[in-house]
């Protein structure tokens, strides 16, 4: 067999897939904005006391669009993904050597993206700033790892995640990657056949 | 032969190519849309009418024979000689692989794969031909009412594919295609020490050093010895029989310490013999005519 490099394709997709994966942030910023709080007036002093006003680093309804933009466009994406899986019946027979629920990984994804982010603070250019790229590490990680299936929404709607390792049948042609099924089971059996809808080339979606 | 698919009940189908990268086989699936799986699918069910309109059952695939360019003949999927399109139909979870492709000049055949509602599955191969020459050639088509070139990479299907595997037999349609899709001509050349091993323990009688010698080196040969292995006819041969057919036949042949030891240059006409191809008629009275039979059949 031989060894050449697969090519993994459906780059920009996985690319969205992440983008909407960590839509749940771009929520929790769209709520907190930009500004910063003012601070409690001195009673000391003798300067008569003025309304404290709110500094922002950007205009909020700016900063509002941006991130509804972030939150609806990716999850479209991904949905017309969904839909156009369904219609060209763009399925594969996965057979299952061993599956494993793999529903701690959104623990990992809450950790790794959502409370460090949350608790980011945005009120000056220079955190805004590291804040974002630390966000792009983290977003280019998650699509090169393929951890493009963490998402809050298919939790929310009964999905499950489980890796599916493929059956040690001795053929050298059978394929030795293992695959991300989303699923509303609760078990999979070994030897099972499942024609979930491809997704990517690694995280595939059985519809009830 | 029946065929263990239903056509009426596909529920999946699969797209894949075969490629020769560094001289070594490499499958791999590629996504199609649902146009491209109807497409594959009526390939597939015009190749099974095609075969379904040959007179009789067909007959089993043998590597001596010489074939017409399209006929039915079938294989067991457990045979020696089908190693690796066993292997193509039983995998599981083929990998995909969006760049497969490329290099175009790689990809010696294409295949598609069908499951039906009862877990069965129907593999389908064609050779490559076509693709290749398709790339060389430049095509036209119409677009808007002046014609233009294409100077896109194409795929064109062809019409029919070359074989069918279901769970117990290779349906072969293009005998020619089959020999050059499994790798026949390697495959029998690698199996001549096996072939002969087996052989030599049924026809104990018989030296095989010199024709072992010789189909290393002579594909034909080596085609010969697996049709005779795959077949089974060197079982219960009498060895004063042999001496004598090959006393019939002129093919010169020593005995040495009670075997039989086959002279330089009778080694083909040897394993004709072993493989029924040797026969002699006499139809005129005192002129008896020996021939030698470039196909066969066992009646």
């Amino acid at each position: 067999m031989s060894v050449a490099r697969k090519h993994e394709g459906l780059g920009f997709l996985r690319f969205i897939m992440v983008l909407a994966s960590i839509s749940p942030l771009f929520v929790l910023w769209a709520i907190r904005g930009t500004c910063q709080l003012p601070g409690a007036p001195c009673q000391l002093s003798n300067v008569p006391s003025q309304v404290p006003k709110e500094t922002c680093l950007l205009p909020n309804n700016y900063f509002l669009i941006g991130c509804v933009i972030f939150i609806v466009v990716p999850n479209l994406l991904l949905l017309w993904r969904l839909r156009t899986a369904k219609q060209h019946s763009d399925t594969r027979e996965i057979k299952v050597g061993r599956a494993e629920d793999h529903r701690d990984h959104l623990l990992v994804y809450l950790f790794a993206m959502l409370l460090p982010f949350y608790a980011s603070n945005l009120t000056s250019w220079r955190e805004f700033s590291a804040t974002l790229l630390a966000v792009c590490f983290i977003v280019f990680l998650f699509w090169n790892c393929n951890l493009h299936y963490m998402n809050v929404l298919f939790a929310f709607f009964g999905y499950r995640i489980f890796t599916i390792c493929p059956p040690d049948d001795g053929n050298p042609l059978s394929g030795r990657e293992s695959i991300v099924l989303i699923t509303r089971r609760a078990t999979i059996f070994p030897g099972e056949r499942i024609l979930p809808y491809r997704l990517s080339n690694s995280v595939y979606w059985e519809v009830d | 032969m029946p065929l263990d698919f239903s056509f009426d009940a596909i529920q999946h189908t699969e797209f894949g190519v075969g490629r020769e990268i560094d001289g070594e086989e490499d499958f791999s699936l590629l996504p199609v849309d649902a146009a491209v799986q109807t497409a594959l699918q009526e390939m597939a069910r015009s190749t099974w009418n095609t075969i379904c309109g040959f007179e009789g059952e067909g007959r089993m695939y043998e590597p001596s024979e010489k074939y017409a360019p399209q006929e039915y003949v079938f294989l067991r999927i457990d045979s020696t000689l089908a190693e690796n399109l066993r292997q193509l139909h039983l995998a599981n979870n083929m990998e995909l692989d969006a760049g497969a492709l490329n290099p175009t000049s790689a990809i010696y055949c294409y295949f598609a794969r069908f499951t039906d509602r009862n877990g069965r599955r129907l593999t389908a191969v064609r050779r490559a031909t076509q693709f290749k020459g398709i790339v060389k050639s430049r095509l036209i088509q119409f677009m808007t009412d002046a014609l233009k070139i294409v100077t896109d990479t194409t795929f064109r299907l062809d019409h029919d594919f070359d074989l069918l595997i279901d769970s117990n037999l290779i349906h072969i349609l293009h005998p020619a295609g089959f020999e050059a899709i499994g790798k026949l001509q390697e495959a029998v050349c690698g199996a001549v020490p096996e072939n002969i091993e087996v052989i030599s323990a049924q026809m104990e009688f018989v030296d095989f050093t010199r024709i072992q010698e010789y189909a290393e080196s002579h594909p034909r040969a080596a085609r010969y010895l697996a049709s005779i292995r795959s077949l089974g006819e060197t079982e219960n041969i009498s060895q004063p029989l042999l001496i004598s057919v090959c006393a019939t036949h002129g093919i010169g042949i020593e005995q040495v310490n009670g075997r039989i030891s086959i002279l330089a240059g009778n080694e083909m006409d040897f394993l004709n013999v072993l493989d029924r191809r040797m026969y002699r008629l006499e139809l005129v009275e005192g002129t008896p005519e020996r021939y030698k039979a470039g196909s066969r059949q066992k009646l």
